[in-house]
């Protein structure tokens, strides 16, 4: 009885039928596919109760106004698939936009602003990074100090004043090739790029080996020193890049914080499917869930609901993503 | 020892590592593997969300010119080992986390032999597979030899071991005893080699004491490894449960103690039916538990002796919930000489820095100090050296015949059969029989244990 | 031995502290009044209060990001108590901070019930409170509080600052509670090692219950004595205040992984945290006044 059952499973071979196909599509990317049904659904719902909603100009809106977030949640699913956290980055991405503004305003030719805050970022994340893998000190307590310099150095820096006047050439953000705004270029081409890479790399599927077994890891022979150290540096690029599409945006750039910032970012990670406790994830999920908080909050706006309970709405999902999830892993049990 | 070998752990002194002849050492598992040494781990070292292919080849996947991995070349490459181990319908795209025990051993055989290893360390590869998969193990590993691979294979199962070898090497407390070949040695020579003294020292029975049953249980089910087990157990008596690893002795325990309530059954604590829902109810009706993991389940370890041994009686010594610090060391002085647990001289020491054998007394001393009537010890001496086994034997023995109703959960059938008054032998779940001491043996005990599964061997 | 062992993180902190006090002391002739001392201590209640409590959250491994919402969200909750719905201003108060002591206990809940990790379970939360306070008061805020109330956050009590006698009572409390009462026995117990304290019969989910709650209701006591401090309720009250509180709890020695920690390191890292903010900013303000 017991023998044959042992045969069966050592028997099973996976259907390549075009079901067992869109099955294995939906095993791997569950989280992804019902992330993009949500944004599809809200699409039709909102734009069948208010067409001005599927408008060329407000799906451009919603699209490119948050396409910062979703870079920069590429970096932060690195991060949290390799086993750590970064609460830092929403003070990182404020100082690199003063930075970039700064040199913007002195006169240097702009590619150097654009330029800097990404080799900046990187630089400021290698820090973070020495500590968390050759210190060993966890990563929690890292950013949090990181965050806390970051923000005092640009409070006492800056005095809290704005920067303004900034030159045309500058505003990369407000440029439309055929009409689509380029910050939804970078989203879908970087987060295309980062997909690829972690699904094809060998060092991007170390990263899920790393965070889901540690000691294993070295065993295999990875260096997992020097691999944190680089997906923080990574992840300092990536807010680099996230902060040119949100500097770029307005004529002028405030020298505080976006507030919670690094909780958005975290969170379109988790939502995306990214497990905070590492070793699963993708980055096309963390950028499907930046842009559907994005269409949740349009979709208030449209639907006469008031956008103060966006965060309400974005909290339940949460909850109820998370409820889900470990509902189901129970029942698998 | 594997993991010198393997290159996890470096050698700390001496000793030159030879591989056909020439003189080796490595510092990483990488050094190992360039040597052509594969180990195969006893806790399978396998990244659940990766694929077959991604796991065997993690570190090593087979490169395209422009250093990208070669997909299709790495799955044909995984393909031909999973065929050369007998596993032809297993998907090289299919993720780990779905695949069942054997399988997953599979893929860390195919996994060592995809560097071309011509030394494979197998470590316990038995120890957490049903016998129907340990069969299948063995005809593969007849096989991997015929193909001219040396296996070193580290087993406690003698049977696997005379069924194997050519050689055979015991090790005993990090040094060696002796080496033999196969046909040199039998069964009982094995096991004084690896005991290393006579049985009578290491068990000293005490003669019993037996009182009225404390303890009753009546078809008691828990998932699916705890099917109807019932059993009574008296004062003073010591009642050994043996079974092979997975047959549910743990899940029971866990169920009598309340880790994992039994979901139907009733249990009679000195003839009065209870629920048992929790740790706590459990303790408050006299069960106290000595887990099998004493690291993970049993102590606190950054917390020092005192703290610990106070642990599972705290609300009983405090008032207003304020802990009585100069009462719980004096108690934990006490409970520490009485069991001989020695420490650097006092009970603030961590209990982390002890070793093994004085870790499990200590974990003893903080169940004894809630009073127990019933005493559950769950592979009491595993992890533990010789010396210290004997005396927490000595202590069983005592407590016996004070009265306390034992139950001992033990792989060891030598301590088993060394121990118990009464021997109930567990096997896929159920009591399968319940044996006296006096007509235990080891062949009556080990064929209990394994009956069942030669019987579906059979069918 | 072992106490001199925890001790050391608090004392080396504590020598910090005096050190910087006495640095900022001669920057500024102003910095070392008692007027500063006892109007920093005020400015330092909130998320005093609230670091206490996340002392014992991350001895037991745990964490609790939600504390800035459940401010805010208490906050709104008492404002619209007593405006809208005409209750009085006491049991506005009162039904707010048992409100925000809910929100507490409702992460509890998640994190015991459904094992959800602490971090995840928390993050959610902190989206929804702050979420739920936004949708209440659609940004308008609540002002025009009677006199007395303003006794509790502007007041003053034998000299001190009254919010100040209550940081004071709660971290005494807290202190014992954490150091000699099998509550805070087990907490440490669970911050090493869950599994072995569940073994050893310890009440570990009702232990993490009641701290989760014990978190909600700090936070929504800092969140009424917010609104008296500023004489005003606003949603986004309380932003950030989460990270704060953690910084102070890690500066002050407790691990993040659960296990070590005390109270007084938390308290001691507090007025260094305050003594930096408050005489790092002097400079920047010296500079700015002539200005404004």
């Amino acid at each position: 009885m017991m023998v044959a059952e042992d045969n069966g499973s050592f028997g099973r071979r996976s259907a390549t039928s075009r079901a067992g196909f869109f099955k294995k599509l939906y095993t791997e990317y569950g989280q992804e596919i019902v992330i993009l049904g949500a944004i599809i659904v809200l699409l039709i719902v909102v734009g069948s109760y208010n067409p001005r909603f599927l408008s060329v100009r407000n799906l451009n809106t919603i699209f490119a106004g948050n396409a910062y977030i979703a870079v920069a949640a590429i970096g932060m699913s690195m991060v949290i698939i390799t086993g750590h956290i970064d609460v830092s980055v929403g003070a990182l991405i404020g100082v690199l936009a003063t930075i970039s503004g700064t040199i913007a305003v002195s006169g240097y030719p702009v590619w150097l602003a654009w330029l800097a805050p990404v080799v900046i970022g990187a630089a400021i994340n290698m820090v973070v990074g020495i500590l968390v893998a050759y210190a060993r000190i966890p990563s929690i307590v890292v950013t949090l100090g990181m965050m806390s310099i970051l923000r005092g150095g640009l409070i006492s820096v800056t005095g809290g004043d704005w920067i303004s006047g900034l030159p045309k050439s500058f505003m990369i953000s407000q440029l439309k090739p055929f009409g689509v705004p380029a910050p939804i270029y970078f989203m879908v081409a970087l987060t295309l790029l980062a997909a690829f890479w972690m699904r094809y790399s060998a060092f991007g599927r170390s990263l899920y080996a790393m965070g889901g077994n540690a000691e294993a890891a070295r065993a295999t022979g990875i260096p997992i020193e020097r691999r944190t150290m680089i997906v923080f540096m990574i992840h300092g690029a990536f807010a680099g890049l996230a902060t040119i599409l949100f500097a770029t945006q307005l004529q002028i750039i405030q020298s505080t914080v976006p507030p919670n910032l690094e909780l958005t970012v975290i969170t379109a990670a988790v939502i995306g499917g990214v497990s905070i406790l590492g070793g699963t994830g993708t980055v096309i999920g963390s950028t499907f869930a930046a842009i559907l908080f994005a269409t949740i909050g349009s979709a208030l706006i449209f639907t006469n609901v008031s956008a103060y309970w966006l965060r309400a709405v974005i909290g339940t999902l949460i909850l109820v993503t998370v409820l889900v999830d470990v509902m189901r892993r129970r029942n698998k049990r | 020892m594997i993991k010198i070998l393997s290159g996890l752990h470096a050698p700390d002194s001496g000793g030159v590592i030879e591989i056909e002849g020439q003189p080796v050492s490595f510092s990483t598992t990488r050094d190992a593997s360039r040597a052509g040494i594969a180990t195969v781990y006893q806790e399978l070292l396998l990244f659940p969300e990766l694929t077959i292919t991604e796991n065997i080849f993690l570190g090593h996947s087979p490169r395209r010119r422009w250093g990208g991995i070669d997909w299709a070349e790495a799955r044909s490459r995984a393909r031909r080992l999973l065929d050369s181990l007998d596993c032809y319908a297993l998907d090289t795209d299919t993720k780990v986390s779905t695949l069942s025990v054997a399988q997953r051993q599979r893929v860390e055989i195919a996994k060592a032999l995809s560097h071309d290893a011509r030394v494979l360390i197998m470590d316990e590869p038995t120890a957490s597979l049903p016998q129907a998969d340990v069969d299948q193990l063995m005809d593969v590993v007849k096989k991997l030899r015929a193909q001219g691979v040396a296996i070193i294979y580290v087993s406690h199962r003698m049977s696997e071991i005379f069924e194997l070898a050519d050689r055979v090497t015991v090790l005993r407390d990090g040094a060696l005893i002796g080496t033999h070949a196969i046909d040199e040695v039998d069964e009982a020579k094995l096991v004084s080699m690896m005991v290393g003294r006579a049985i009578e020292q290491l068990f000293p029975k005490v003669e019993p004491n037996i009182g009225e049953v404390v303890f009753e249980a009546e078809g008691l089910n828990c998932g699916p490894l705890v099917k109807n087990v019932s059993f009574s157990l008296r004062r003073g008596e010591i009642l050994g449960v043996a079974g092979l690893i997975g047959s549910g002795r743990t899940e029971l325990a866990l169920a009598l103690f309340g880790i994992t309530p039994a979901t139907s059954g009733t249990i009679r604590v000195k003839g009065k039916q209870e629920v048992i829902r929790s740790p706590r109810s459990a303790r408050d009706l006299g069960i106290a538990y000595v887990p099998e993991d004493r690291g993970l389940q049993g102590l606190v370890k950054p917390l020092p002796i005192s703290q610990n041994i106070s642990m599972a009686s705290l609300d009983r010594m405090t008032t207003f919930s304020i802990i009585p610090f100069a009462e719980e060391a004096r108690r934990a002085l006490a409970a520490v000489k009485r069991l001989g647990v020695r420490s650097r001289g006092d009970v603030h020491q961590a209990v982390g820095e002890l070793s093994g054998g004085n870790q499990q007394k200590v974990v003893v001393a903080k169940w004894l100090e809630t009073q127990p009537e019933i005493l559950i010890l769950d592979e009491p001496t595993r992890g533990v050296d010789v010396g210290a086994k004997a005396e927490i034997h000595a202590v069983m023995g005592e407590l016996a015949q004070k009265g306390l109703a034992i139950i001992m959960i033990s792989s060891e059938l030598p301590e088993v059969l060394g121990m118990s008054d009464r021997i109930m032998v567990i096997n896929n779940g159920s009591v399968v029989e319940t044996i006296d001491r006096a007509d235990a043996t080891p062949e009556s005990v080990g064929m209990a244990m394994t009956a069942e599964q030669k019987k579906m061997d059979a069918a | 031995m072992h106490i001199r062992k925890i001790l050391r993180h608090e004392t080396i902190l504590a020598v910090l502290t005096v050190i910087v006090l006495i640095v900022l002391s001669f920057q500024s002739d102003r910095f070392f009044t008692v007027d500063n001392l006892l109007n920093q201590g005020r400015l330092m209640t909130e998320v005093g209060l609230i670091a206490i409590m996340m002392t014992f959250v991350i001895a037991t491994g745990g964490i609790d990001l939600s504390v800035g919402s459940i401010v805010g969200l208490t906050a709104i909750l008492m404002g619209v108590f007593w405006k809208n719905l005409g209750m009085p201003l006491p049991a506005a108060m009162i039904l707010a901070i048992i409100s925000g002591t809910l929100a507490g206990f409702g992460n509890g809940v998640i994190i015991t019930r459904f094992s959800v990790p602490p971090l995840i379970a928390t993050l959610a939360t902190l989206a929804l409170y702050r979420g739920i306070a936004e949708g209440i008061s659609q940004a308008r805020s609540v002002r025009g509080y009677p006199d007395w109330f303003y006794v509790l956050g502007q007041g003053e009590f034998a000299g001190v600052p009254t919010q100040l006698w209550i940081l004071l009572v709660v971290a005494v409390v807290s202190a014992l509670v954490l150091g000699v009462t099998r509550i805070g026995r087990t907490v440490y117990a669970i911050g090493f090692n869950e599994v072995a304290a569940r073994f050893s019969g310890l009440p570990v989910d009702r232990t993490k219950l009641a701290i989760y709650t014990a978190s909600g209701f700090a936070a929504a006591l800092a969140g009424v004595i917010f609104v008296s401090r500023v004489s005003t309720t606003r949603s986004d009250m309380g932003t950030g205040l989460e990270l704060d509180a953690i910084t102070a709890v890690v500066l002050g020695g407790t691990s993040i992984y659960g296990g070590r920690g005390t109270i007084a390191g938390t308290f001691i890292a507090l007025v260094l945290i305050q003594g930096l903010k408050n005489g790092l900013s002097w400079p920047a303000l010296r500079e700015k006044e002539p200005s404004c």
